[in-house]
């Protein structure tokens, strides 16, 4: 345990502050060509045609790539986990988000590269869109999937994730005041300072290069055979150093695209993103839609938690599905709540794809529950501080999908924060620990809902 | 067109369209690296370059205005195995993370430290404002900084040269 | 094959108003801050471009009580200069940009997603001349009118005469944002007359002259100014919140102006 409490310095620091940290866009492989992607100009629309024998007939231009260059043009991120796929490498019939990838080039340079995109000619029939979750359950909403505008195919093709935990319906009987709020972080974009890039080199024997600043490198390799219908090993990955990602990196954005031209041109390619495409295409953070109404005693006990979220996953459903399952299972927060009625859809909407940022699915509803806590001291005049600390969960409490904690840290932790804010909390909390309930800590509605002391 | 400017003290002929932005002559042609397209808009800093001693975004200086100056970049802080007194700050008080953000920030604050600047965290804020981090969140870049306008020094022994024989002990 | 514009690398001003002519699918190169990204990455596709950098536009000249700004003269030269100018110049973008971007190019910035070309308010109060070539030939006019038709024009240079005492207000941004959603310039001239311009109002630099009528009730000319712009949502404010601020900065500019004099 030398390192712990040490003062280690950074491994790569060197590197970083003297030039020598090669990223992406830094590998330097001669006639490399440019890459460029033909992206949506609509949030949504038919397909009528595409042409792209204009750009083909441009000197210079040395491939161009549409869905029918791919052998498994939908794709999806999950699958693996049983999660089927919705989006297309390239768009087909339809276009569900401006910004959505309909062909790409490989040329001499930037500039032609942007050219070759402009010469390929693209019919679009326009389509209404829809932009909001709360519209989406609407009889006359305009349908943004084949799958209709939520996602179906929760475990038991089930349409959203829902959590039935104890006697909802007596929690409520039992308070004396329901509070309820609604939550609604925004969409956030995660704006790593090296936009996402990607070359890829043929090598001699038939075997690709690919280097490519993902966040999980194997998850890609497993994508772009996958799209390829290619084994594994016709495909080399080279990864590690990323200028930035915060989640915005795990998605697969650039390296099947990068690989198909490289194919088709049997030359390096490299794509590297503007930041216009990073702001406009590159998959956010999701915005989400959280109403909750709990159940509260006037002394301050939470019994109950009826929750709706409608988690926007834009065009397609990418990594949503567990997105929300990992919202489900943490939407009581740091608290136990014994009693809840969850039900959580992935709704598309013709916006961007979301994905993971920074505790994915988990920090919407960590500020919903909080706000919420908020709210909740308010109606009742209780101190929010103590508040939490009666609500906290303890050993022998379980999570709201049935698992019992092992090591609860909301006891300890609102101590130590309420030392460091210069917080005052009451004889009765300074004194709590995480142990099992007992006492004054354990009432009723907590007796039936606790794991077996013996089990401890 | 084809002209001359100087680049960490070294002569170089350039041969491109006058518009062409001087970070894609330095990265495409020159293979000077250590500039970043991080939003060739000149909204991020992570292009910045010393002309002429005075900071600029390379991507939005167009080659032809530039011709005959003096352009300095990471790779000419230091002679080669060496670092500057403000890479060292950098190193000590981990002001780079992910690295991207960290070439730029540290012209910016060279030429902050060349004009005399002083450890105000205010005034480092100003010189270096048009730069953005996204993961250090400034607080550490600001220590780097005004650690080296004070000229404090550093014992990367126990940092950097010391990390080998740390990780040794974490290891066994 | 070049993907281009022709470029056009005057080494006088006589040579650059001679190439500029009539202006026809020109863009002008001052500082470059702007034009570049944009005729990098945008469709936007002039036929030629004027690079000014040689072109001897630079420099600031003061002849009994007026100056004269070449345009092609960097925004960090004005910094030491009178409000509202210094105060207006050291809110624009950072350092760097400062030290690139010129005057001439700011009085030619155009909004797209931002209201860009902060010091068209503050040269409106200044009640400063704008000097321009183009079809037609050359003209001398009030910024104002310069700004409502600046199509086709080359700028020369930009002269004033020093203020009594100069404010300016503005909505602060964050770090990341180059540009500010509203500022109000205020002016009060040498023969005590003031003069109002507000930047992010409309689609460029506007003159408040229903708030200058009312300027002595500062409050008034607040709600007044709203009178005399035409206010946008954009990337960085709505309408509403324009609607909302402008008279506040108005009336600051004015408590302002009070205090300087």
């Amino acid at each position: 345990m030398k390192a712990v409490g040490a003062r280690l310095p950074r491994y790569d620091a060197h590197e970083h502050v003297s030039a020598g940290t090669r990223y992406v866009d830094d590998v330097r492989i001669p006639g490399t060509l440019w890459a460029k992607a033909l992206r949506s100009p609509h949030d949504h629309a038919e397909i009528v045609s595409i042409d792209t024998s204009a750009a083909e007939a441009m000197e210079g231009v040395h491939a161009v790539v549409t869905y029918k260059d791919v052998h498994k043009n939908v794709h999806g991120h999950i699958e693996g986990l049983g999660v089927p796929g919705d989006e297309p490498l390239f768009a087909e019939t339809h276009v569900r988000y401006k910004g959505q990838p309909v062909a790409a080039v490989a040329a001499d340079n930037e500039a032609l590269a942007i050219r070759a995109t402009e010469a390929i000619q693209v019919t679009y029939k326009e389509l209404p869109s829809l932009l909001d979750v709360r519209k989406a359950f609407d009889g006359d909403a305009p349908q943004v999937h084949h799958w209709g505008n939520w996602y179906p195919h929760f475990e038991g093709e089930m349409d959203r994730r829902q959590i039935r935990k104890g006697d909802i319906d007596q929690a409520f009987e039992q308070a004396d005041v329901i509070v309820q709020g609604v939550y609604r972080p925004a969409a956030i974009e995660h704006i790593p300072m090296e936009t996402q890039v990607c070359q890829v080199v043929p090598e001699a024997g038939g075997r690709f290069v690919v280097y490519s600043a993902t966040q999980a490198m194997y998850f890609s390799m497993g994508v772009v055979a996958a799209h390829l219908n290619w084994p594994l090993n016709k495909l080399k990955f080279v990864g590690g150093t990323t200028g930035g990602g915060f989640g915005g990196k795990v998605d697969s954005a650039t390296e099947t695209i990068t690989t198909l031209l490289a194919i088709k041109s049997h030359r390096p390619v490299r794509w590297r993103w503007t930041r216009m495409e990073e702001f406009l295409c590159s998959s956010t953070r999701a915005p989400w839609h959280m109403e909750i109404a709990d159940a509260v005693t006037k002394d301050g006990w939470i019994l109950g938690r009826k929750m709706l979220t409608l988690h926007d996953a834009g065009a397609f459903a990418r990594f949503s599905p567990y997105g929300v399952t990992k919202h489900a299972f943490h939407h009581t927060g740091a608290y136990t709540i014994p009693n809840l009625e969850f039900n959580g859809y992935v709704v598309y909407t013709n916006r961007v794809p979301t994905t993971a940022m920074r505790g994915f699915g988990v920090t919407s509803v960590s500020f919903a529950t909080e706000t919420h806590i908020e709210r909740i001291a308010q109606t009742i005049g209780m101190d929010p501080v103590e508040l939490r600390m009666k609500n906290a969960t303890r050993l022998g409490d379980t999570s709201p999908n049935g698992i019992p904690y092992v090591d609860p840290s909301t006891v300890p932790v609102i101590q130590a924060i309420s030392d460091a804010a210069g917080v005052e909390l009451s004889a009765h909390s300074r004194t709590m620990t995480s142990a099992m309930r007992s006492g004054e800590d354990l009432p009723e509605h907590l007796v039936a809902q606790m794991g077996n002391p013996e089990d401890h | 067109m084809s002209l001359n400017i100087t680049v960490n003290g070294a002569s170089r002929t350039v041969n491109a369209e006058p518009l062409t932005p001087l970070l894609h002559v330095l990265r495409e042609e020159l293979d000077v690296l250590s500039p970043k397209a991080g939003c060739q808009n000149g909204g991020c800093g992570t292009c910045t370059v010393l002309v002429d001693g005075e900071p600029r975004r390379s991507c939005l200086l167009p080659i032809a205005a530039v011709e005959g100056a003096e352009i300095r970049t990471v790779e000419g802080l230091a002679p080669p195995g060496q670092l500057s007194p403000l890479q060292e700050a950098w190193i000590h008080h981990y002001a780079a993370q992910c690295g991207f953000c960290t070439g730029g920030f540290l012209m910016a604050a060279t030429a902050y430290l060349e004009n005399g600047g002083s450890d105000d965290h205010t005034e480092i804020a100003k010189a270096l404002g048009g730069h953005v981090c996204r993961c250090t969140g400034y607080v550490k870049i600001l220590d780097a900084v005004s650690a080296a306008a004070r000229g404090d020094s550093f014992d990367l022994t126990t940092t950097a040269a010391g990390l080998h024989t740390t990780l040794k002990g974490v290891d066994q | 094959m070049s993907q281009g514009p022709e470029v056009l690398i005057p080494t006088s001003a006589a040579e650059a108003v001679e190439l500029f002519g009539t202006g026809a699918d020109t863009a002008v190169v001052g500082g470059g801050t702007i034009l570049i990204p944009m005729l990098r990455l945008s469709d936007a596709r002039p036929a030629r471009a004027l690079m000014l950098h040689h072109a001897g536009l630079a420099g600031i000249s003061e002849t009994g009580g007026r100056l004269t700004i070449g345009a092609m003269t960097p925004l960090n030269h004005l910094a030491a200069m009178a409000d509202p100018i210094a105060a207006c110049v050291a809110h624009i973008a950072d350092l760097e940009i400062r030290g690139q971007a010129t005057l001439g190019g700011n009085l030619c910035a155009r909004n797209t997603d931002a209201p860009r070309g902060d010091l068209q308010g503050a040269m409106i109060a200044l009640g400063a001349s704008v000097r321009s070539v183009g079809a037609g030939g050359e003209r001398t006019e009030p910024a104002e009118e310069f700004l409502a038709n600046r199509d086709d024009r080359l700028v020369l240079d930009v002269s004033f005469e020093l203020p009594a005492a100069g404010a300016y207000a503005y909505l602060d941004r964050a770090h990341t944002h180059e540009y500010t959603a509203l500022a109000v310039s205020a002016v009060r001239t040498s023969d005590g007359a003031i003069r109002l311009g507000a930047n992010g109002a409309g689609p460029h630099g506007l003159r408040l002259p229903s708030a200058e009528a009312a300027a002595s009730d500062h409050a008034a000319a607040g709600s007044a100014a709203l009178a005399d712009v035409a206010l946008f949502d954009d990337a960085i404010a709505s309408a509403w919140y324009r609607e909302k601020t402008l008279p506040v900065l108005v009336r600051r500019a004015l408590d302002q102006l009070k205090e300087a004099a």
